[in-house]
């Protein structure tokens, strides 16, 4: 009897989550199952042997370049934006704080024609620019370029409200003991921010690693030049070579994979230390 | 988990250790002591089909002989996709030296935007004409739709695969196709091309961007008959991805593939190798590649090498309607886009 009523207990804590399991079955697990499917369909020498063209080697390596430079220039960049927006007061901040958030909310697309009608040898900088030799579209720098205007609300997203909940009564100690504002960021501000600097920076990384919209416009898809994995993944799908496409595929998909669990990870970790901290 | 530090330790040395490597392995082609070890490079576009042939066949073949000729590397820099696709992407400034274009059309649309001064591509072999090849039409195995010309598109029920002109110039092409074998028929005239195109575009089911794109769409399953280029149907039967049959319309055009140089984008130091290059298409040996992989020569003699082309009693060519400048006026812009695509509009 009370067996039955602890199995029945059992069985009801499962239930929600074997219905969620159920949902995400076609929509999310199949489609990834799906890929690895594909990409060992010729078993493994054949995975192997996609995996080791010129062309993957080039995306797969250009992708973790590009994505690693993003996450350097907008961990910089996304800090100083958070620390601005949420240490200094000035008129327009709310409207500021809107727009630098703007490219999660604009399509990747249009941020990469955006770039190409400002930077692009027809664009409005572009035109004086071209005589000079100096043309970032179609290069890596473009991609580079595009990458940090996509993924910038990530950091600043990440590290704003660490900086929002931190209080001003360390800052103002940290002053009043002489120190100077470089030395309060350094000693005061770092120290809490470490964690979020960690995800905010793994975070930019996933996103410019598995970016397409923009970089397919201001790339210019060249192989061995500027195309990534992504685009690597698009053109060869669209030439039907559905088992390059899907080798390259797997691999970015165990790539995101082990990045979001490690975000995931440090996440948990820097929340259970910030309570520990609040009590 | 505060039991087992050591686990914890190694879990993080670990970590460290597989981001150094993967680090590590991303650099590597550009560490200084692999610099010397960089090739010289040729930037090419190529509109969609040619991807296989050239990546695979053609540019290999170019290395080989470059490498023997002067004991360089050379590499290629390509990107494909449809052949307006391409014009556009061009237009707009891509740093492309070589762009091999599936109509004169979009060459001709280059000239227009500046990108290339005059109709340069003349200069070269066969007017810039690299190879050819028939329209045709694919169809499900068995044929069930009983398609045998043209005009068998036409009939009601039959869901056609069609690229989209604006992007792709094999649309271009299989218009004027489409146009060309009503109005070859013995006693008819401009009123029957424009029945043929209104009777085939009722019938469109999906226009995709690129005749590489349109294959993949049949591949999957989708429609009853595909319109496209008879290399992309014998390549694709060459790598026994699909099941299907292929018709040869009585009358068709063979499509001319124009290679043009953007001067322009290629530098003093570039000159002989892209020029090497460009030749290097039309040599025998290119031919002959283009003929295995289902391409037909410029050059006739190499044209029986091949044998899965197929017949055609009544082939035509673009010059038969004036060249692409007239036939883009009269049967693209005129009749298909002013009145059939106006009469398809409910």
């Amino acid at each position: 009897m009370n067996q039955g009523k602890a199995f029945y207990k059992k069985i009801s804590h499962m239930l929600p989550a074997g219905f969620l399991v159920l949902v995400l079955l076609p929509l999310l697990l199949l489609p990834l199952a799906s890929v690895f499917i594909y990409a060992l369909r010729g078993g493994l020498g054949n995975l192997a042997a996609a995996l080791t063209t010129t062309d993957v080697l080039f995306a797969l390596r250009f992708s973790l370049i590009i994505a690693f430079a993003t996450a350097v220039i907008n961990t910089v960049l996304g800090t100083y934006a958070a620390w601005v927006l949420s240490k200094t007061r000035f008129p327009g901040r709310e409207q500021l704080g809107i727009i630098l958030n703007l490219p999660v909310a604009i399509p990747n697309v249009v941020v990469g024609t955006s770039l190409l009608l400002l930077w692009g040898p027809i664009g409005l900088f572009g035109q004086v620019l071209e005589p000079l030799g100096i043309q970032p579209m179609f290069t890596p720098v473009g991609v580079l370029l595009a990458h940090v205007f996509v993924t910038f609300p990530y950091m600043l997203g990440t590290i704003k409200p660490v900086l929002d909940d931190l209080e001003t009564t360390y800052e103002e100690a940290a002053y009043t003991m002489g120190a100077s504002r470089w030395q309060t960021f350094l000693h005061v501000l770092f120290p809490a921010l470490k964690g979020g600097l960690l995800t905010g920076a793994l975070l930019t990384f996933a996103h410019s690693l598995g970016e397409f919209g923009a970089t397919v416009m201001v790339s210019g898809n060249l192989r061995l030049r500027t195309q990534t994995a992504p685009l690597y993944i698009f053109s060869q799908f669209e030439s039907g070579n559905i088992q390059a496409a899907n080798s390259v595929a797997a691999v970015l998909a165990i790539l995101s994979f082990a990045l979001f669990s490690l975000i995931l990870f440090l996440a948990a970790r820097t929340g259970k230390k910030g309570a520990q901290r609040g009590k | 988990m505060f039991g087992r530090p050591l686990f914890r330790w190694v879990l993080r040395i670990t970590i460290v250790c597989v981001v150094l490597a993967v680090g590590l392995w991303t650099i590597w082609p550009w560490l200084p002591s692999q610099k010397d070890r960089r090739p010289r490079t040729i930037v090419l576009y190529g509109f969609s089909i040619l991807e296989p042939v050239i990546t695979k066949g053609i540019f290999p073949a170019f290395q080989k002989r470059w490498f023997e000729q002067t004991g360089q590397r050379v590499e290629l820099i390509s990107s494909f996709g449809g052949s307006g696709t391409v014009t556009n992407q061009l237009i707009m400034g891509v740093p492309a030296e070589v762009a091999i274009l599936s109509t004169e059309l979009d060459a001709q649309r280059l000239q227009k935007a500046g990108v290339v001064h005059g109709e340069t591509w003349k200069k070269l072999p066969h007017k810039g004409v690299m190879n050819r090849t028939p329209f045709i039409i694919q169809v499900r195995p068995g044929n069930p739709k009983r398609i045998h010309d043209f005009s068998g598109l036409t009939q009601p029920g039959v869901r056609v695969v069609h690229m989209d002109p604006l992007t792709s110039g094999a649309a271009n092409w299989a218009i004027v196709a489409e146009y060309g074998a009503a109005v070859r028929q013995p006693g008819s005239g401009p009123d029957a091309g424009r029945a043929m195109l209104l009777g085939i575009w009722r019938n469109v089911a999906v226009q995709a961007g690129s005749g590489r794109a349109a294959r993949t769409q049949f591949d999957s399953g989708f429609g009853d008959a595909l319109i496209t280029y008879e290399q992309d149907a014998i390549w694709s039967r060459s790598r026994g991805s699909s099941r299907f049959e292929i018709v040869y319309p009585r009358s068709t055009i063979l499509s001319e593939h124009t290679v043009v140089v953007i001067d322009e984008r290629v530098s003093e130091r570039q000159k002989e190798l892209v020029g090497a290059f460009v030749d290097f298409l039309w040599s025998e040996e290119a031919q002959r590649i283009f003929v295995r992989s289902g391409f037909r020569s410029v050059d006739e003699r190499l044209n029986s090498l091949n044998p899965q082309f197929g017949h055609i009693r009544d082939p035509f060519f673009i010059d038969d309607f004036g060249g692409w400048r007239k036939a883009k006026l009269t049967i693209i812009d005129d009749t298909w886009k002013n009145r059939v695509v106006k009469e398809l509009k409910p």
